[in-house]
This record gives C-alpha cells, sequence and structure tokens, in this order.
C-alpha cells in the first residue's frame, strides 16, 4: 500500500461530513436505509459495493444533486462542518460550490478547454480576467493538464483525448475551490492508464480537498483511498481504514464482495 | 450415404424461402414507393412549370394568307369579330367585302349617298361604324353589321346600315375631318369644315330618342363651335369612342382635349407632346381614356387621363415611352380586348402592350402596308398596301399583360397618378385592366407570418423552456399533450373564430388588450424579482418547479386587471376630437386614424397574430421542447453541480445544444405560418394593402390563391398567375428553408457533443 495512503492530516476534522441516520427513497422505493457515517476531513473515503447497493445515491446527496429528480424525499440528516444540508437557511446553489463533483462519464461543455475551466465562476458571476486566467492555470495545474494543454486553451473541450477530458472535468470542479469533491466512478470510462493518471491525481487532491469518491475498481479503492464504505441493498455494511478493511473484513458479505464473490 | 456425424448440415445455415421472398418484395416495395415521391414530386413541379411557362412568352405572328383588296384601298379597313370577312372602304365607292377564306367577295353600296361627295372618313372598330363628311357639309354615318350562321359550315354575312344625316349649320365648305363617338344614347360628332386658318371646327351632339313603338330616332340636340379654343387648325379630331371626349391635335403642336358632357363642351386642358410639333398619329387606346401619339420623329408615347392629386381634375399626362417608330406613315390599330396595339411605319409592324410599355411582337410585313386592322378577338391583323395587296396574320398572344414588370416591378396602370404595386385581378367593365403584380401579395404573405410568428415565438420558446426546464414531470405530462392537441385544431375552424367571434371582440378592447400585454409580462417580472428578495427560509419550504402554483394566478390577476383597465387607458390616451363637432370620444377606433393617418380595420393583423398563435405555438413549442428536453442529463447536472441555478443551466448550457433544434422548431414554425390559409382568408380581410400598419389587414399569396383560383378561367392571365404565386411561394419557403438548414448546420457544428 502507498504510504500516504494511510497517512492523515492532522488538521482533519474526523467528522466533517457527518451521514446521521440517513435513509432516501425515489417516490417508493427506498435507496438507502438508516446509514450512520462520518467522514473525515482532507482523506479519500471509497464507497464501494455491488450495482444498485445505492453507493451513488449517498454520493448524489452529499450536494443534494438528488433534490433534481422529482419525488424523492429523505429521513435522517446529513451535516458539513455542523451545518445540516436541508437546514431552511441553506441554499442549494452556494452548497454546489462548496461540494464540487465529477461524473462517471467525462462530460464538458461544448466550449473551449478555458471556459469549461472558469464555467463555476462565470455563473458566480466572478468574470475579472485576472482571476479567471489565474483559476484557469492553478486548477489545470491541480488537475495535471495544464502542461499539456496550455498552448490551445481557447480549442474545443472535446479535441482532448478522454483521460484528458475527465481530468478537464476535475479541473472544473475544484476551480472555485470547494470544500468537497464528489468523484462517481471517475475511472470508469478511462483506459488503464489515464485511469492511474487520476488516481495520482486524487492523492495529490486530497491534501486541500475532501474527496468522497464511488468506485468498483477494488484496487482504485485500495490505491487512493484513506477509507472505505461498503454498501450493499442501500445499508451501510462496513466502514473503516481501506486497509484494515481489505486485509480483514469484519463482515462475511464484505469478504465476499472484496473477495470477489459476487459483485 | 450417411451423413459424417459431426459435419456441419448445411440446411441450418439457409435462410428460410419465406424470408428471402418478403425481404426481396419490401425491396421492390420500397424501391417504387421512394421513385414514385421522387416522380410526383417532379409531376407538380411540371404541372405548375407548365402553367407558369406562357406568361413570360412573346406573342407569336404567323403569315395567315393573303386576299386582293380592290384597288387603292387606303380608306377604311374593318373587319367582324370573327375576323373572317374583311371590308374595304374607300370615299364615295361601295363597301367592298372580301372573305378571309378566298373566293370571291362582294359589294355593297351605302345606301343614301347617290350623288354626294364624300369628303372625310373615319372608322370605329367597336360599334363598326364608318362616319362621313360630305363635301356639302353634311354628316353621318353608317354600320356594317355581321351576321354569322350557326352550324358546321358557319358563314358570315354582312350588311350595310345608313344612319341619318345632319347639315352642320356652322362653318362653310366641304367637311375635311370627321369622328363619331358613341355612348349608347348620347353620341357626338366632330367635324372640320374647310381648311387653312379659315376652317372651323364643331362639335354636334345627338340623342337617340325612344318612341313608345318601334327604333328610335337619331336627333340632333344642337352644335357647339370650338374653333376659337383650338390653338390653331385642327390636323387629327377624334372623339372618344364614348362621346365623352373630342381630342384635337392642332398645327401649332398642341393637343386640345375637350369634355362634353351633357350640352356643354368645354376646354380642359391643352398639352404639347412633341414641343410645338404636330403629331403623326394621334388614336385612342381600347377604354378611351389613353391615347398613342407619334412625333415627327418616330418617338412614339401614350398619354392617359389621370389625377394628379386627389381633388385635382382628370388630366392627360405622360405615362409611357415606346421604342421610335421609322419613317413613312403611320399605322395603327387598337385591339378591341385588351392595352395592346398594332404599330408601324415604313413596312415595318410591332404589336405593342401600352401599360407595360413592352414590344409584344416585330416584324417586316411582306407588303408595304397602308392601313391594318386588328379583329375583334386580337387572334389576327390584317394590312393592305396602297395598291390593294392585302395580307392576314394569325396573333398567339394570350397574355400581353403579363411580364416580369408586371409582377415585380411598379407599373403605370390607366388612370392612375403613377408607378404602383398593385395587385387588383378582375374589374366590374368589359375595359377593365388587370393589375397582377405579386408585390401585395409577397409582402401580405410577409407581413401575415411576421405577425403571426411575432405573437407566436416569444410565448412558444418561453414556454418551452419553462416545460422543459422549471416546470414538474408530473404537470408537464399534462401540458406538453394539451399543447400538441392545440395543433390539431383545424385552421378553418381558427379562421372561422378570428373573423367572427375574436375580431369584434378586439375590436372595441384594443386598449384592454395593450394593457395585457405590458400587465402580464410585468407581473412575471416583478415576481420574479419579489420572489429573489424573499429570506431564503420561506423560499425553501417550496419544492423547485411548484412555482407555477403562485406564477399562473397572479398572471391571470394582471390579465384580468389589463382587461379591466382598458376603458379607462382609452379615455385618458385615446380620445377623439371629431374636426367638425369639436366633440371628444374616446374611442381607440377613431383616435388610430386621426393620430397616425393609417387605416384601423375589425380584421386586423392583431386578431390574426392572436389566432395564428393557436397554429404556430403548439408546432414551435412541441418541437422547441423535445430539442431542450434531449440535451444530456450530463451536462445539465454537470451545470448544477458547478452551482448554476436553473436559468444558467437553460442559458449556458441547454439554449446552445438545443440550439440547432431550436432553430429547426423557428423553421417549421414559420412554414406553417407562411403557408397558412383559411385563417389569412377569413381573419385577415384579404386587402392588398403594403403597409406594416397593425391595425389592418393583409392578402397573403395562399389566401389570394384560395379566394380567387375558383374564379379564374383555366388557361387566362389571371389563371396562370395565381400559379404564379404559388410558384413565388414556394421559392420563398425553399430560399428560406435552406438559408435556415445551413445556419442550423453550422449551429449544430458549433455546439455537438461528442
Amino acid at each position: 500500500m502507498p504510504a500516504q495512503a494511510t497517512s492523515t492530516d492532522a488538521a482533519s476534522r474526523p467528522d466533517f461530513i457527518q451521514v446521521d441516520q440517513f435513509s432516501f427513497h425515489y417516490g417508493p422505493k427506498q435507496a438507502l436505509f438508516d446509514i450512520h457515517m462520518d467522514i473525515p476531513e482532507h482523506q479519500v473515503t471509497a464507497l464501494i459495493g455491488p450495482s444498485g447497493c445505492g453507493k451513488s445515491t449517498l454520493l448524489r446527496n452529499l450536494n443534494r444533486m438528488n433534490d433534481l429528480i422529482e419525488g424523492v424525499r429523505h429521513e435522517g440528516d446529513i451535516r458539513i462542518g455542523g451545518t445540516s444540508l436541508y437546514d431552511p437557511s441553506v441554499e442549494v446553489i452556494s452548497l454546489r460550490k462548496r461540494v464540487g463533483m465529477v461524473f462517471q462519464k467525462y462530460n464538458p461543455f461544448a466550449k473551449s478547454i478555458y471556459e469549461n475551466v472558469v464555467f463555476s465562476l462565470r455563473v458566480a458571476g466572478r468574470g475579472r480576467k485576472t482571476e479567471l486566467d489565474e483559476t484557469v492555470e492553478r486548477a489545470l495545474t491541480d488537475a495535471a493538464l495544464w502542461d499539456e494543454v496550455k498552448d490551445r486553451l481557447h480549442d474545443s473541450a472535446f479535441g482532448l483525448s478522454g483521460g484528458q477530458q475527465q481530468r478537464l472535468c476535475i479541473a472544473r470542479a475544484i476551480a472555485n475551490q470547494p470544500e468537497i469533491l464528489l468523484m462517481d466512478e471517475p475511472c470508469a470510462a478511462l483506459d488503464p492508464l489515464a485511469t492511474l493518471r487520476i488516481e495520482d491525481l486524487i492523492i495529490g487532491l486530497k491534501q486541500r480537498y475532501t474527496i468522497v469518491i464511488v468506485t468498483h475498481n477494488m484496487e482504485q479503492a485500495t490505491r487512493c483511498s484513506d477509507r472505505t464504505a461498503f454498501l450493499y441493498m442501500g445499508k451501510l455494511v462496513e466502514y473503516g481504514p481501506t486497509l484494515a478493511m481489505f486485509e480483514r473484513p469484519k463482515e462475511p458479505q464484505t469478504e465476499a464482495y472484496i473477495t470477489g464473490r459476487f459483485s | 450415404m450417411h451423413p459424417q456425424p459431426n459435419a456441419p448440415d448445411p440446411k441450418r445455415f439457409e435462410v428460410s424461402r419465406a424470408t428471402l421472398w418478403f425481404d426481396r418484395f419490401m425491396g421492390w416495395a420500397i424501391r417504387f414507393g421512394g421513385i414514385g415521391v421522387i416522380i410526383a414530386v417532379f409531376g407538380i413541379f411540371y404541372f405548375i412549370g407548365k402553367e407558369v411557362v406562357p406568361l413570360f412568352r412573346a406573342a407569336d405572328v404567323e403569315p395567315a394568307g393573303k386576299l386582293e383588296a380592290p384597288a387603292a384601298a387606303t380608306g377604311v379597313l374593318g373587319i367582324d369579330e370573327w375576323g373572317e370577312l374583311p371590308f374595304f372602304y374607300q370615299a364615295g365607292g361601295p363597301v367592298a367585302f372580301r372573305p378571309v377564306a378566298g373566293g370571291d367577295g362582294f359589294e355593297l353600296e351605302v345606301p343614301g349617298l347617290e350623288g354626294a361627295e364624300v369628303t372625310a372618313t373615319a372608322y370605329d372598330p367597336v360599334h363598326r361604324r364608318v362616319a362621313l363628311g360630305l363635301a356639302d357639309g353634311r354628316v353621318g354615318s353608317f354600320l356594317v353589321e355581321y351576321a354569322r350562321s350557326h352550324g358546321d359550315d358557319a358563314e358570315v354575312s354582312a350588311k350595310v346600315t345608313p344612319e341619318p344625316w345632319f347639315p352642320l349649320k356652322s362653318g362653310a365648305g366641304p367637311v375635311t375631318a370627321v369622328s363619331y363617338g358613341d355612348s349608347g344614347g348620347g353620341r357626338i360628332i366632330v367635324a372640320k369644315r374647310g381648311a387653312g386658318p379659315d376652317a372651323t371646327t364643331t362639335v354636334l351632339r345627338l340623342a337617340m330618342k325612344r318612341g313608345l313603338i318601334g327604333a328610335g330616332k337619331l336627333t340632333a340636340l344642337g352644335e357647339v363651335e370650338i374653333t376659337t379654343e383650338l390653338g390653331a387648325e385642327p390636323l387629327i379630331l377624334r372623339a372618344s369612342q364614348n362621346g365623352s371626349m373630342v381630342l384635337a391635335a392642332c398645327a401649332n403642336g398642341e393637343i386640345d382635349y375637350f369634355l362634353a358632357n351633357g350640352a356643354e363642351v368645354t376646354k380642359r386642358q391643352s398639352f404639347s407632346p412633341f414641343d410645338g410639333e404636330v403629331p403623326r398619329q394621334m388614336d385612342y387606346l381600347f377604354g378611351g381614356v389613353s391615347i398613342i401619339v407619334t412625333g415627327p420623329g418616330g418617338e412614339q408615347e401614350q398619354w392617359s387621363l389621370f389625377r394628379e392629386s386627389e381633388d385635382a381634375e382628370r388630366m392627360f399626362g405622360l405615362t409611357q415611352t415606346f421604342p421610335p417608330l421609322g419613317d413613312g406613315d403611320v399605322l395603327f390599330a387598337a385591339s378591341q380586348r385588351n392595352r395592346t396595339f398594332l404599330t408601324g411605319a415604313g413596312g415595318h409592324l410591332s404589336i405593342r402592350h401600352s401599360t407595360s410599355g413592352k414590344t409584344r411582337w416585330e416584324g417586316e410585313a411582306e407588303i408595304a402596308p397602308a392601313a391594318a386592322v386588328l379583329d375583334g378577338k386580337g387572334e389576327h391583323f390584317l394590312v393592305v398596301s396602297a395598291s390593294g395587296e392585302a395580307r392576314r396574320y394569325s396573333v398567339e398572344d394570350p397574355h400581353p399583360e403579363a411580364g416580369w414588370k408586371a409582377f415585380f416591378g411598379k407599373v403605370w396602370y390607366e388612370g392612375g397618378s403613377g408607378p404602383v404595386y398593385q395587385w387588383q385581378s378582375t374589374g366590374g367593365s368589359d375595359d377593365f385592366e388587370p393589375k397582377l403584380s405579386l408585390m401585395p401579395l409577397i409582402f401580405g404573405s410577409l407581413k401575415g407570418t411576421a405577425y403571426a410568428l411575432l405573437f407566436s415565438v416569444p410565448v412558444a420558446l418561453l414556454a418551452a423552456v419553462f416545460s422543459a426546464a422549471f416546470l414538474p414531470l408530473s404537470v408537464k405530462r399534462i401540458v406538453k399533450p394539451t399543447m400538441e392537441i392545440m395543433s390539431s385544431l383545424p385552421s378553418v375552424v381558427l379562421g372561422f373564430l378570428a373573423g367572427l367571434w375574436l375580431a369584434p371582440i378586439l375590436e372595441t378592447r384594443v386598449p384592454s388588450v395593450m394593457a395585457m400585454l405590458i400587465a402580464v409580462p410585468a407581473s412575471a417580472l416583478v415576481m420574479g424579482f419579489a420572489w429573489c428578495r424573499l429570506p431564503i427560509r420561506f423560499r425553501n419550504r417550496f419544492a423547485n418547479g411548484s412555482e407555477w402554483m403562485m406564477v399562473v394566478p397572479v398572471l391571470a390577476l394582471a390579465g384580468w386587471l389589463g382587461w379591466q383597465a382598458g376603458p379607462l387607458i382609452e379615455s385618458i390616451f385615446f380620445v377623439y376630437q371629431d374636426p367638425a363637432t369639436g366633440r371628444e370620444i374616446a374611442d381607440f377606433r377613431l383616435w388610430w386614424p386621426q393620430a397616425t393617418g393609417l387605416s384601423f380595420e375589425q380584421r386586423n393583423s392583431l386578431v390574426l397574430g392572436f389566432m395564428m398563435g393557436f397554429a404556430v405555438i403548439p408546432v414551435i413549442f412541441t418541437i422547441a421542447e423535445d430539442a431542450l428536453s434531449n440535451v444530456p442529463k450530463s451536462l445539465t447536472a454537470a451545470s448544477s453541480a458547478l452551482g448554476a441555478n436553473r436559468w444558467q443551466v437553460v442559458w449556458t448550457v441547454m439554449l446552445p445544444v438545443a440550439s440547432s433544434g431550436i432553430f429547426s422548431a423557428l423553421m417549421i414554425g414559420f412554414g406553417r405560418a407562411v403557408g397558412e390559409t383559411m385563417i389569412m382568408v377569413m381573419a385577415t380581410g384579404n386587402t392588398p394593402v403594403t403597409e406594416w400598419n397593425i391595425f389592418n389587414g393583409m392578402r397573403t399569396l395562399s389566401a389570394n390563391i384560395a379566394v380567387e383560383l375558383p374564379e379564374a378561367p383555366v388557361g387566362s392571365t389571371h389563371y396562370r398567375t395565381l400559379f404564379l404565386g404559388a410558384v413565388v411561394l414556394f421559392l420563398m419557403t425553399f430560399v428560406m428553408n435552406t438559408v435556415a438548414e445551413v445556419l442550423r448546420q453550422r449551429l449544430r457544428e458549433k455546439n455537438k457533443i461528442v
């Protein structure tokens, strides 16, 4: 295991994100049952589990993206830094500025690389040229893309390779410097080489962001996450430090899953 | 032989015969269908082209035989309306008839002319009357009357009927020029006696007094001498065929125009077309309000009666010039159905159309013509030389009034005060000249489309955005099919409602409509602004998408208030002051013409815009909504996750990606609006005006075809022009759609998602 995967930031709050007895329903169908977990700051937390286990639902609730779907309801609470996401004074727009998100399939806008990166600044009404330029360089550097695209910032984002497009999406998500970065299977559509680069990037990014990543890939979880949560049928089966969980799973279901007996 | 156990069974890999047959059948069926469609489309083009192309053909003139006229037939040349039995009349001699089919002619004496010396003749081809002036100062006339037997070998027979003689009281010496005008009841004869400075010119008024039994008796009512009013000795005298005016071309180059009205003959105008030089020829055109004059240098001009301004008298003015004629005696024969005439000099002949100024045909005659005549249908003309040789020509010119200029250019029609774009295809009288400019109709189509789109595009697009991005799915499931049902409303029902129900309501409530148009969008904006100012704790109580429940009552209230406020607004801002009494009336219908000088019609573009909305909005809405809804969720989600609010998601992501689809929606809406017929027919009043005034109507190409095609005789200019209108309509939509498709492809390329 890489050394940094187990290291913990001294300043990090261990209960930065508190998922508190959280249940979630899509209309009549319940997707999450009483999830209770604390996600520490400046660490990478992986959510694993078989398809349909609710890991993406949980992730998408962390920035209330599920609100866009009609007929959803929830019980329990999710708090970030002690503030409930469902507090009546919370504006969803500003919540999403705090909690960035990277999707499974890279989805740049039909704009230039530059405009993709500064999108979040533009919609926030921040359009000063110098600020935008600085943001682009910083975000692309952080996303390990700057050297590859610095000469063609104003070309279409679609000219990039798949891995580059996904890194552009990461740059786009961190341009506005959110506190939390949610990643929904960010490497699912990428080849192994591009996947490795993204994983390196994730490890580098956790110094500044709290990262929650959904993955199907066990190796990926072990390679880049500090903690892992295993969900099965909408329930949190096991949650703990990645290394411990993969070496000595407490629950038989976890063991069965990570050893590949079901997926 | 047993098959080897492991060898593949070839039968398993065979496709069943039924599948093959079906495949082959469907292949041919689809091929047949596709080729059939292509053939059908080209068939339509062929048919429309066949109807339209003859409009642009020049006249076709072919020699159609020769005949021997009596020698030195330089007098009167006339023909029957079937063009079969021309006659030649030489002063003092008999009337000689010569059948064009060949064979011997016959000659008829003019009764009552024995011993008299004929010194002046004139021929009126409409009444087939030869006016005569005698050396003893009498004037009179005879008619050449034709009759045609029915049956297979129809023969034309003729007789000569003399009319009474009238001795002129004034002047002395032989009658040297004569002309006859006949309106049926009242008639005039204008005659000149003597020659040189002592010549006298007299207008003799006649009337047909109807007795109780039998035909009436033609009696002289009185004589008016006009010699002193003429600028100089008259060289050409022409009474109009309807007897309402006299024109005299004088030796000083002046043409004097006299109006014969009841007992009075008054000089109205004196004009000099050729700067003091005497015209070589002066004759009326069909209809009797225009003359063609030829100047000494061969320059040929049309002068018409028209009003310079609305309250001015009708005076002659130059309206058309033609290519100059050569030297020699000027021939002239006017058509008796349209504004064409046959003219020429020195053996060169041409058929010209006065309104368009175009030469329909020109060519050399085989003989040196001294006189010419066109038959009643304009299908033949006859020229005769001084030596008595006559040549007959057939003329094929069914559409002389057509042409690029007539359809798309400004044309100075007879009686008008200047060149105009005008559509007026049929009129009340025989001498009505059709005005076939397509420009008012093209304008009408554009105006109708513009107003329809002006109302429906904003509504449809905003509704599509609202439905795609703001409305909860459960409401959208009701709204969208409802809109789609709206598009299936028959347009004849919409037109009926527009013309008979909506138009009378809107007529009196224009200020209310204006107030609503301002109040409803304004209330939505105010509401949005107020909503943003509310505390987040309050706003968070409402789920995203449920805002419509609050907006709809506010909009309804604003609409109602606007409607109710109309009369109040009218009484403040739209007060009409009656110029006669000074009384003030609060009525928009009266105020609008007074304030703007534009007309106010009940069936106007406002009504049309509203009703066309019902036809166009569903089309645009449905397609635009689909385009917006089909924007990949991954993009809208990415945008939302980056902190964009719903409007920003729409503006930055959905609209660019859906732009090509929205563009298609607009083009299909445009196509629907341009081609829409029944609403246009019933709601617009169908006046071919060319102004953008919202409070009057228009006549569109499509409505014009629907209204007029049933009344247009097949093969007529009018009929073919309606087909031309269809071609123009097709080209308009074709060009628009092509341009739009190119733009759409560009948009798509720019915003495509890989």
